[in-house]
């Protein structure tokens, strides 16, 4: 008796929980839904923005559907795509997006985009704008634009009586500087020699930067190289041209031969931005996004320097931007918030938080970018690396092709494999990868 | 008539010899010695301050002591919330699990063999699909009757007993109680819901125990499920909680690991008590 009792109650409870479930699709007719991810003070951001959005469009409502990281992202969207529900706008790195243009899955804007009033193409870095076109048409609109700059601690340039970088300083000022920056715990020069004895001695390193594609790519562009036989239309890694050879070659030294970056056992057990955060690592290759960490650690005194050059300046761009899914239910609601978030209005708001560089030309060269009352006091050598910064191949397997190369670089730059035999197996093993993916 | 059943069929052996309580011992020591560290240094590191600069070795003891990354959990993570959306999910998904399973593991006995063995072999090829795969059907599902974005999808699973594997753990325990004994039963005219209830349950409660405990623990740390079928971060359960509080920057680990603590120590506490049924079976079943 008591167990059908205790049976029939849960049954209920179901229902009744059913019941109230069956109400909701009805309010959220007029939602439109947003999918972002970051950090929680990332997300904190992008609630002001829709918030603000709301009060400035009396009857609109926003949805956040925040996830933690890029990988959660990709599962809910994909699954939402195949479900056959998916978000009505998303925010995704141009490097990411090819994936979901290749299956047709991004509603184009241009049509919106002329007749909008808020925003015109020409309000936007054209770079970023160029990185989200597929097959002739704008896809999605970017919302920020940065590149790869270094990081320094000014502290530690001061302490070792190292002059601070220059604009337009050349790569064997910073691999200099990064020697004189390599400190054992008696502050004795540690870099160069025997990467392997001088490692274990070391306290301070001269130089943090991540073994991966986007780190290596702006060095040989910089070097008059290129990665790619065809930007447009890769087919395979040129890696085994000369210019690009050496770029690698001196990328992989600062390890092999001047061993001015942590040993991956270092990486691992404390990885760059932390090292650079407590004090013990002079410079750090990275983007826009690692200066909200730095801004909250007290007592850093820290700046940024644009790239070093190795034969002209060239960056590299990082940008994400706002898409609205061919399946969304309401684009014109989607779009409309779109055009608010990369106006002026939206752009100062997360401006205003220091993580990104917008894409709004006017809101980057205005104070809520550059604000001098916070670090870096340089920021706006984000702003002239721009002229020159280039864009990744947008193919749809490539963050598969990333993986891939990241992991054979990592060998090279760590463990020293032969170049020959790296360039070799990135080669083999990412032709096929090209093969299978869809060009825009 | 209970009791003799439970000390034939169920427990450990009543009087354990020396050498082999000596082996518990050891792989009890064992144990603790694997799992206690980590843990420690979870707790040792939840309670460091945030903001400074993390040590460079892992401290077991901090240097200066505060609950500040705590305070920041709560409020930064919206763990209260997501603690009590966990909390309802857990409560209603956890008895409705164990009952189906055990419903579904006693009617496997009561079946022909040639049918049990049809189900067995459905479950354990139903076992062999990955959860993954299972997202996009499970999603179209949900949203044709509209229970996406809901706390439902997290609770529909325990309608199948949370896993194939569990009714068949079930089915195992319960082919070991002798058919005669049920037979008797029918005999006395009970209803095999009550033969169910009144006969078996009791017989196999070590393994009640054991398959409450480890439901919990898989219904309170699915991930995958609410971050595909839950988009209202109000509804959010403490595993996409504390994902967002892993995205935090070095500084802030200790604020993460607070909000881990808080996320495991339930799980603890129903490891503890289903242990405490597991090791005592018989007195539990002569009262």
């Amino acid at each position: 008796m008591k167990m059908r009792g205790l049976l029939a109650g849960l049954f209920s409870v179901a229902l009744l929980t059913a019941g109230c479930a069956e109400d909701a699709p009805a309010t959220q007719a007029s939602n439109t839904r947003l999918l972002v991810f970051g950090a929680p003070e990332e997300l904190a951001a992008y609630r002001t923005l829709a918030d603000a959005y709301e009060k400035a469009r009396p009857g609109a409502k926003v949805q956040l559907v925040e996830a933690s990281d890029r990988n959660d992202l990709i599962t809910r969207l994909s699954t939402s795509i195949a479900g056959g529900e998916p978000p009505d706008v998303f925010l995704m790195n141009y490097r990411f997006y090819g994936q979901f243009a290749a299956k047709d899955a991004i509603e184009p804007v241009d049509a919106r985009l002329q007749k909008s009033t808020i925003v015109k193409a020409a309000d936007l870095y054209p770079t970023a704008l160029q990185a989200f076109q597929w097959g002739g048409k704008q896809l999605c609109m970017p919302q920020n634009v940065s590149s790869l700059v270094v990081y320094y601690n000014k502290a530690l340039f001061a302490k070792y009586g190292v002059p601070e970088p220059k604009p337009g300083w050349s790569w064997s000022d910073m691999v200099g500087a990064a020697l004189q920056l390599t400190r054992d715990s008696q502050d004795r020069m540690a870099g160069g020699g025997e990467p392997e004895r001088a490692s274990s001695r070391v306290a301070v390193y001269g130089l943090g930067v991540e073994a991966s594609i986007i780190r290596l790519a702006p060095l040989v562009w910089s070097n008059g190289g290129d990665i790619v036989d065809d930007p447009q239309q890769p087919t395979r890694f040129t890696l085994d041209t000369p210019a690009a050879r050496e770029a690698l070659q001196k990328f992989v030294d600062l390890r092999q031969s001047y061993g001015v970056v942590p040993t991956d056992e270092e990486v691992e057990a404390e990885n760059d931005e932390t090292r650079f955060a407590n004090g013990r690592l002079a410079m750090l290759l990275s983007s826009r996004r690692v200066s909200t960490t730095f801004r909250t650690v007290s007592g850093l005194s820290w700046d940024v320097a644009s790239m070093p050059v190795m034969s002209r300046p060239v960056g590299i761009l990082h940008s994400d931007a706002y898409c609205i899914p061919r399946g969304s239910k309401s684009k014109d609601a989607a779009w409309r918030f779109v055009e608010y978030a990369i106006g002026a209005e939206g752009q100062r708001l997360i401006a205003a938080t220091g993580r990104t560089v917008p894409s709004n030309i006017a809101v980057s060269q205005s104070d809520v970018f550059l604000d001098p009352a916070k670090p870096p006091a340089n920021a706006k050598v984000f702003l002239d690396a721009v002229p020159t910064i280039r864009a990744l191949p947008t193919i749809s397997t490539w963050p598969e092709i990333e993986d891939v190369v990241g992991g054979i670089l990592e060998n090279a730059m760590y463990r020293g494999d032969r170049l020959t035999d790296v360039i070799g197996q990135i080669d083999t093993q990412t032709r096929p990868l090209f093969a299978r993916g869809e060009h825009p | 008539m209970e009791y003799r059943a439970a000390r034939r069929f169920g427990g450990p052996l009543p009087y354990p010899t020396r050498i082999a309580r000596a082996w518990r011992s050891f792989g009890a020591a064992f144990v603790v010695l694997a799992f206690a560290p980590p843990l420690l240094l979870l707790v040792g590191n939840s309670l460091r301050r945030p903001g400074i600069p993390p040590p460079q070795t892992p401290e077991l003891i901090p240097a200066q002591i505060s609950t500040e990354g705590y305070a920041a959990a709560v409020e930064i993570g919206g763990l209260l919330r997501a603690s009590v959306n966990s909390l309802v999910v857990a409560a209603v998904a956890v008895p409705v699990s164990v009952l189906v399973a055990a419903l579904a593991g006693f009617a496997l006995t009561r079946v022909s063999p040639r049918i049990a063995g049809v189900v067995v072999a459905a479950s354990v090829c139903a076992l062999m699909i990955p959860a993954t795969a299972l997202l996009v059907p499970k999603f179209a599902v949900f949203r044709a009757i509209g229970w996406n974005d809901t706390l439902l999808p997290l609770i529909a699973p325990a309608l199948i007993g949370t896993s194939p594997l569990y009714p068949l753990v079930y089915y195992l325990a319960f082919r070991a109680v002798p058919s005669d004994l049920f037979d008797v039963c029918r005999m006395e005219d009970l209803s095999p819901l009550r033969i169910w209830w009144r006969v078996a349950m009791p017989l196999v409660r070590p393994v009640t125990a054991a398959i409450a405990a480890v439901t919990f623990v898989v219904t309170w740390s699915n991930f995958l499920d609410p971050l595909v079928f839950v988009y209202d971060r109000d509804l959010f359960t403490l595993p996409l909680a504390l994902r967002s509080l892993a995205t935090l920057d070095s500084t802030n680990v200790p604020v993460f690991l607070a909000g881990a603590v808080l996320a495991t120590a339930p799980a603890l506490v129903v490891f503890a008590l289903a242990q405490r049924t597991l090791l005592r079976p018989h007195e539990r079943t002569r009262r």
